[in-house]
């Protein structure tokens, strides 16, 4: 296939050529940059939870009123729950998987400069990993005998994350050795590890969505209420969840902030960038869609002015396949233009939208993934007016217009 | 009706100038009936395009209806190809999708005539060529030879003094090209300077006189016998 | 010759029923996103209060220590201690009116009934509050600047919440509890549609406060203060008792919690500006105010400016808008440009036949217009639908925590944005329509007849 007569057709028509090439350029600009934004908001998006979020329920009731014994209530509380028929397993707790937000540090020494390991330490009794259904993958797990009920008495002892583990000692079991729950401070022994699971979305933002600490300990008051985790059996949870709410009910001076499914809460954390990015891929999608129905239109547009040209041609001997190459090669000749503009293009837009995002969003493996399905997609939508083109008869030429 | 005085066009590209015309010089009188002939290539297009105002010259001067139409600006020139012209082309081109009558209107409506006016001279026009029945076909329902007849029922709809017919029978018979001839004939004896190229020598034996165009040369004028007659008459 | 054209325009478009589809088709979905996302920022920057938003000014002062960080925006500046919030108030400068508020929150009922509860934050404020910022009421109003200082127990709440707990009557004079005390229903709120909750300093869009009690009945009663307390370094960790406790430490601390705003007459800023200085200097005797002497005193409008400015989710989404709406424009004239070349012969003959180039201009605008036109109407259409679709999406991404009443209206076209989305589908078609119609006017008479 001679490149040097299309090369003059697309000299011929110059403003349409740059029209296409300006469109295709725009439109992988937009496109990338929305699937920078995507990829960069789903990073970390729909990850395992590690637990049977379907059958746990979370309830997070608060006091209004500051004469009422916090402790009391919890002891009521899990009395009444454990009494409750379809309840396997509860624990009143600091926080809630999906939903802890309050990250704080762990170390490795005592010293001033030790290094930081961002993490979620939970609360809760012996029932804990029970609940959540985690398993116990090395050392031993809490029993009753380790709980801490008194708000002055300090813990000594943690049990970590499978993840938790892995990042301060990857090289050697975590059991039996020492770390400090703040700096220079509440040195702690590790005692067992846990299986993962999802603790929220700010350890997910950067990307240790599965460091966890786990304290035996069951100190409430009116500072500090504990939330609580209960696993229902399973299937049941869903039509459970009122008769749960009304034990809570129960006690008084309270009410109930929220009780819901895991699966709820594990919905809320993802929801706000899901829905983002998936406004951003709809856009895309249909920006390719638009380009792809121009690209056809136009080709299909010049296929009607080259009628005779291309009966000429099937005339003096061009085989179909012939006048397929031809448009295919002229639309990939402006399609690589229109993409190496294109990612000028992308290159400032991502950088202008780093700015915005605080965040580096460029990839440009993805960017080459993302051209080259473009270019198939043009492909697609040239080749169909084309293999009209290559059915003109090459009798167009005796029969005149 | 017509006069060019050295005349002269040159086109120019990167690499060549081509003198499309060279120092023309040509009377046509009104109500003149000429035919201009020549080999392709050799200028008779270009003269016909000068001749009816579509493109412009660089030397010379050029009357027409006794105005000098040198460095008439393009809204100019429009309007008087749209009073003073008439065009019949080789392929008709008339608007398919529009019925006779909208097509033979086309010049009058840039006239800015009123319906009424409209009216009447389109169907004038169209009963001169023996088409008014047919007002609201479409061109494609006609043959070669009535579209045709439609294309100069619109050159005259205006009332032109000076019809240009770029060899108006060269896409039909025999048959049908002697109609078209004696249509113009008919128009020319009612008082209107018709210029026709052709590459046909009995029809252009049929003008009052013949322009024979060689190498943009304007190079013989050959009298015929009707000519003649009418001049001695 | 303007009807002929309109005419001949009509019958263009007519023509290739499918190909001009398309084209408005294209036009109407890139004009329909970026009014969509116009729309969302034309709320995201929408001023309340327009009349008098220029004189309202929020007052800052960095009353923070030497170690604090440096501030880079206005929206770091530190609220107000409660000791310069006394002082200023109780130094009169003419002219001039404050208001003050905090966060508070509370459990919230009719009866002593638990399950009905709600949680809800609670602003505390002052009386001047309702008529600076013009809160519109439904039934009653504010109360009076008495009930402030002797901490009388009312409240103002809004119209959704006085459907929840009296099914919608004029609740003036019925009572509510918050946590264990009943307080006195003196006003209850219109809905309040301004679009950012500005006023204590959030500008969350919608969540708009339900409760309003006067800051005398919190001190009293010592509702908790739902703020970040932002303080020196010696008092840091008392920051986090501060919310239930320690009143007496709190009000002499160095903390910053208190939003302080002033009306502020037109043309006294400076003067303003240079009371507070005054203010501030002698201060610095008593070892407060460490650091350089900042103020900052914006007006709504600036804050608004400002905020608007920085939402990285619709600048973003603004520029992949107007990057959209640039393809589908390019898009469209492509085709436009290709039925143009169409009629280049249909043009020449007109051309020979008399017609001025002005005259092809004005038919060629023509279609243009219209495509522009039937354009814009689609693309209303279009966005209203976006709008419809991105309210449920934000009601989704925040998982209903807002009703779709309380945002509705910032997801609402308005006759100025629809004119907005026409005036810009218009001038942008005939922008870029400029060079097929130069293209095509340009067609020499008669130069494409020859060929059969």
């Amino acid at each position: 296939m001679e490149i040097k007569p299309i090369l003059l057709a697309l000299k011929r028509s110059k403003f349409l050529a740059a029209l296409l090439v300006i469109q295709i350029a725009f439109t992988m600009a937009v496109v990338s940059n929305s699937v920078f934004i995507s990829v960069s908001t789903l990073k970390e998006w729909n990850l395992p939870s590690g637990i049977p979020h379907d059958d746990i329920i979370r309830v997070t009731p608060r006091f209004y009123d500051r004469s009422k014994s916090v402790t009391a209530a919890v002891n009521n509380d899990l009395k009444r729950l454990q009494e409750m028929p379809g309840v396997l397993s509860v624990t009143p707790t600091s926080g809630s998987p999906f939903a802890s937000e309050n990250v704080t540090e762990v170390y490795l020494t005592s010293e001033e400069e030790a290094q930081e390991y961002q993490t979620v330490i939970y609360d809760g009794t012996e029932h804990f990993l029970n609940t959540l259904q985690l398993e116990l993958l090395e050392g031993r797990a809490f029993t009753a005998a380790d709980m801490i009920y008194d708000s002055e008495e300090k813990n000594s002892e943690v049990m970590l994350s499978e993840d938790m583990a892995k990042k301060l000692f990857p090289d050697s079991t975590a059991i039996g050795k020492t770390v400090w729950l703040s700096k220079g401070s509440d040195p702690v022994q590790v005692v067992g590890v846990y299986g993962n699971f999802m603790t929220g979305e700010t350890l997910n933002y950067y990307g240790k969505s599965y460091q966890s600490i786990l304290r035996a300990r069951s100190t409430w008051s009116h500072e500090q209420e504990p939330q609580y985790l209960i696993r229902m059996e399973p299937g049941i949870a869903e039509s459970k969840l009122e008769d749960v709410a009304s034990v809570f009910y129960q006690e008084q001076g309270r009410y109930l902030s929220q009780y819901e499914r895991l699966k709820r809460v594990q919905k809320r954390m993802y929801d706000g960038r899901g829905s983002r990015a998936l406004t951003f891929l709809v856009i895309s999608a249909v920006l390719v869609f638009i380009t792809a129905f121009g690209i056809a239109g136009l080709t299909s547009f010049q296929v009607n002015q080259r009628r005779k040209q291309i009966g000429t041609r099937r005339a003096l001997g061009a085989r179909k396949s012939d006048i397929l190459k031809y448009f295919l090669t002229e639309n990939s000749i402006i399609s690589l233009v229109g993409l190496v503009l294109g990612l000028i293009v992308t290159l400032v837009m991502t950088f202008e939208l780093s700015n915005i995002e605080q965040e580096n969003l460029l990839d440009i493996g993805l960017f080459i993934g993302i051209a080259l399905l473009f270019w198939a997609i043009n492909i697609i939508a040239t080749l169909v007016p084309a293999m009209r083109a290559a059915n003109i008869s090459p009798a167009t030429v005796t029969r005149g217009a | 009706m017509l006069k060019m005085e050295n005349v002269s066009k040159i086109f120019r590209t990167e690499l060549i100038e081509t003198h499309a015309l060279r120092k023309v010089d040509l009377h046509i009188k009104a109500g003149e009936f000429v035919s201009v002939t020549g080999p392709s290539g050799s200028g008779k297009t270009t003269f016909l395009n000068i001749a009816g105002l579509l493109e412009t010259f660089e030397e010379g001067d050029y009357y027409l209806d006794g105005q000098n139409v040198k460095g008439l600006n393009d809204n100019q020139l429009s309007d008087l190809r749209n009073q003073k012209i008439g065009f019949i082309f080789q392929s008709f081109n008339l608007l398919a999708d529009l019925p006779l009558f909208q097509n033979v209107e086309v010049p009058l409506r840039y006239r800015g005539m009123s319906a009424k006016e409209r009216k009447q001279r389109v169907e004038h026009a169209l009963e001169t060529v023996g088409l008014a029945s047919r007002m609201q076909h479409l061109p494609t329902q006609l043959s070669g030879g009535q579209q045709q007849r439609v294309a100069i029922a619109r050159a005259i709809a205006g009332e032109p003094k000076f019809l240009l017919a770029d060899e108006p029978t060269g896409n039909l018979d025999s048959l049908m090209a002697q109609q078209v001839m004696d249509l113009l004939e008919k128009i020319n004896e009612q008082g209107t300077t018709i210029v026709m190229v052709t590459h046909d020598d009995q029809l252009a034996r049929r003008a009052h006189r013949n322009i024979q165009i060689f190498d943009g040369q304007v190079s013989d004028m050959e009298m015929n016998a009707t000519a003649e007659l009418v001049k001695s008459a | 010759m303007l009807q002929y054209n309109f005419s001949l325009a009509l019958n263009s478009l007519k023509e290739r029923p499918g190909l001009t589809f398309l084209m408005v088709l294209t036009i109407a979905v890139g004009l329909g996103l970026f009014t969509t996302i116009q729309t969302i920022s034309y709320y995201s920057s929408d001023i309340p209060i327009q009349h008098k938003s220029q004189n309202i000014y929020l007052v800052t002062m960095d009353h923070r220590e030497t170690s604090a960080d440096p501030i880079e925006r206005p929206t770091q500046m530190p609220d107000t201690t409660y000791k310069d919030v006394m002082n200023l108030i109780n130094a009169p400068v003419p002219g001039v009116s404050y208001t003050i508020n905090w966060n508070s929150y509370g459990v919230i009922n009719r009866d002593a009934d638990t399950e009905t509860a709600v949680r809800s934050e609670i602003l505390v404020t002052d009386a001047a509050f309702f008529n600076m910022f013009e809160t519109p009421f439904l039934y009653g109003g504010g109360w009076s600047s008495e009930a402030d200082e002797k901490g009388d127990a009312v409240i103002v709440i809004s119209r959704a919440m006085n459907d929840r707990l009296f099914g919608g009557i004029d609740s003036v004079g019925q009572t509510i509890r918050v946590n264990t005390d009943t307080l006195t229903v003196v006003g209850v709120t219109k809905d309040w549609n301004i679009t950012r909750r500005f006023y204590d300093r959030t500008y969350a869009p919608g969540y708009i406060h339900d409760f309003f009690v006067p800051t005398g009945y919190a001190i009293n009663s010592d509702i908790p203060r739902n703020e970040n307390f932002d303080c020196w370094e010696t008092e840091k960790e008392a920051r986090f008792e501060f919310e239930n406790d320690k009143w007496t430490q709190l009000i002499n601390s160095e903390c910053g919690w208190m939003r302080l705003w002033a009306a502020i007459p037109e043309g006294q800023l400076e003067g303003y500006e240079s009371h507070l200085m005054r203010y501030i200097d002698p201060q610095k005797q008593l070892g407060r105010f460490p650091r350089d002497i900042k103020i900052v005193v914006d007006n709504i409008n600036e804050q608004i400016e400002f905020v608007a400015g920085r939402n990285g989710y619709i600048n973003m989404f603004q520029m992949i808008a107007q990057l959209f709406f640039a393809v589908c424009l390019l898009n469209a004239i492509g085709i436009m440009l290709a039925k143009f070349i169409r009629r280049t012969k249909e043009v020449s003959l007109r051309r020979a036949l008399g017609a001025r180039k002005s005259v092809i201009i004005q038919q060629y605008v023509m279609e243009v217009v219209m495509v522009g036109i039937l354009g814009g109407i689609l693309g209303v259409i279009i966005a209203y639908f976006g709008l419809w679709g991105m309210l449920n999406i934000r009601l989704y991404a925040v998982d209903y925590t807002i009703t779709a009443e309380s945002i509705a209206h910032q997801y609402q076209l308005n006759p100025l944005l629809i004119g907005q989305a026409f005036l810009t589908s218009v001038a942008c078609t005939l922008v870029v329509s400029l060079y097929p119609i130069w293209r095509i006017c340009n067609i020499p008479p008669a130069s494409q007849l020859k060929s059969a």
